[in-house]
């Protein structure tokens, strides 16, 4: 049998036909609505982001535009830029939105007091009236191939950045009251879908599918899930291919999550999502070290504890997708 | 001091501690994550006095038992 396996290469998962992958994603997205869950439309939560964006304008390709509704979801701690983006999308695809702005959600939730309140006792000068502030990984650590440690950056009103490490109480604390934002989102996606009887479609890329850079029951809480099979340089293709606006395909992925600005690779991914993506397919598809490396620029041990680093990211972030354990039955 | 590190890393990930031995590079086995991580900080500061740096959050002195053991008493010294 003819071995099809292609050599390594920094072109290895460009796709070589984007026009027939967006006529086969829509072609789903129009079966899964209609057929599979007999909904009249779709809801999709838009953030001016690279895949909410994608994900919209595949929806409009396959539902038509009069059955796709954009959300907005702002919130006290959101960039006023995600909403002009986010605006500028739907008006693109001559989308309908519905703007909610969940900022008293989230007060009632105690999300953004119980926050500060962790901040407080690690850098108790932090005033959330007058300072920003983000978690993240310090960059000496992000090619570390240990698992993320974070630390609290704060930053003051002159400017200046105090940032320090987290101890587990207050991580835990800072990220379960910031998960309260997710959550909300995917509630208020979740009316809008049922008054009217559409689906939410879920915007995870491969990535965040894969490592669990999404909160279960928040941004992984959705019917249907289009480019979650996608590694985030197809995405940026679909993007192109589908004419989404210039200026979000130029923008920096952020988690918009807090105060302070952060890039997605700062708080998670610990590299750039150019060679993440080659990376994670080299290991997903058994590339050896040995050809891997030449290609990355990395010795075959880089390559080694990368892997290694996914293979854990994977193995421990597994909780977040299962499904409620219900096999009780003995 | 091996004995003590494994029984506190076997509780905090839930692991039977017959599979935890001093050599078991508990990163790549999939038994810690950042909160074991985090725990085993704490666990250091508390019950030996040891400060972790972030310079010295590497493979080299958290990938196994034996490692962090000798981590402990070239801080100690």
């Amino acid at each position: 049998m003819k071995n099809t396996r292609l050599p390594f290469s920094r072109d290895i998962i460009k796709l070589n036909n984007v026009e027939r992958v967006i006529d086969r994603i829509c072609e789903r997205i129009e079966s899964d609505v209609f057929q599979t869950l007999r909904r009249r439309g779709g809801i999709i939560g838009i953030s001016g982001g690279i895949d909410s964006s994608v994900t919209l304008a595949l929806a409009t390709r396959a539902l038509g535009s009069q059955n796709v509704v954009g959300i907005l979801l702002p919130e006290h701690d959101s960039s006023p830029e995600s909403k002009r983006l986010a605006l500028d999308l739907a008006n693109t695809y001559n989308v309908k939105t519905i703007e909610e702005d969940i900022s008293g959600a989230l007060d009632g939730f105690g999300c953004y007091d119980r926050r500060d309140q962790a901040v407080k006792r690690v850098v108790p000068e932090y005033d959330p009236e007058l300072h920003k502030m983000k978690i993240g990984i310090p960059p000496e650590l992000l090619r570390n191939n240990l698992p993320p440690v974070f630390h609290v950056t704060v930053v003051l009103e002159d400017g200046k950045e105090k940032s320090v490490r987290l101890p587990l109480n207050e991580y835990l604390q800072i990220v379960a009251a910031s998960n309260f934002k997710q959550r909300s989102r995917m509630s208020m996606l979740y009316y809008h879908a049922e008054a009217l009887h559409y689906a939410v479609l879920g915007t995870p890329n491969k990535h965040e599918v894969e490592q669990g850079f999404f909160v279960k029951y928040g941004d992984g809480g959705a019917d249907l899930m289009p480019i979650g099979h996608l590694y985030k340089t197809q995405v940026y293709q679909l993007a192109k291919y589908l004419g989404v606006p210039k200026e979000i395909i130029a923008r920096t992925p952020t988690t918009d999550t807090y105060t302070a600005e952060q890039t997605q690779e700062e708080f998670f991914y610990q590299m750039p999502f150019e060679d993440m993506d080659l990376l994670w397919y080299a290991w997903e598809n058994n590339y050896t070290p040995v050809e891997v490396g030449p290609v990355m620029n990395l010795s075959s041990d880089e390559v080694v504890k990368i892997y290694n680093n996914f293979e854990r990211k994977q193995k421990t972030t597994e909780y977040l997708r299962m499904a409620p354990l219900r096999d009780y039955i003995f | 001091m091996e004995n003590k590190l494994k029984e506190f890393i076997a509780g905090i990930t839930f692991t039977e501690p017959a599979k935890i031995n001093s050599n078991t590079l508990l990163f790549d086995e999939g038994i810690f994550d950042s909160m074991g991580l985090l725990s085993l900080i704490s666990f250091l500061e508390e019950e030996y006095g040891v400060k972790v740096d972030d310079l010295e959050l590497s493979e080299e002195n958290f990938q196994s038992i034996k490692a962090i053991s000798s981590f402990i008493e070239q801080k100690q010294k």
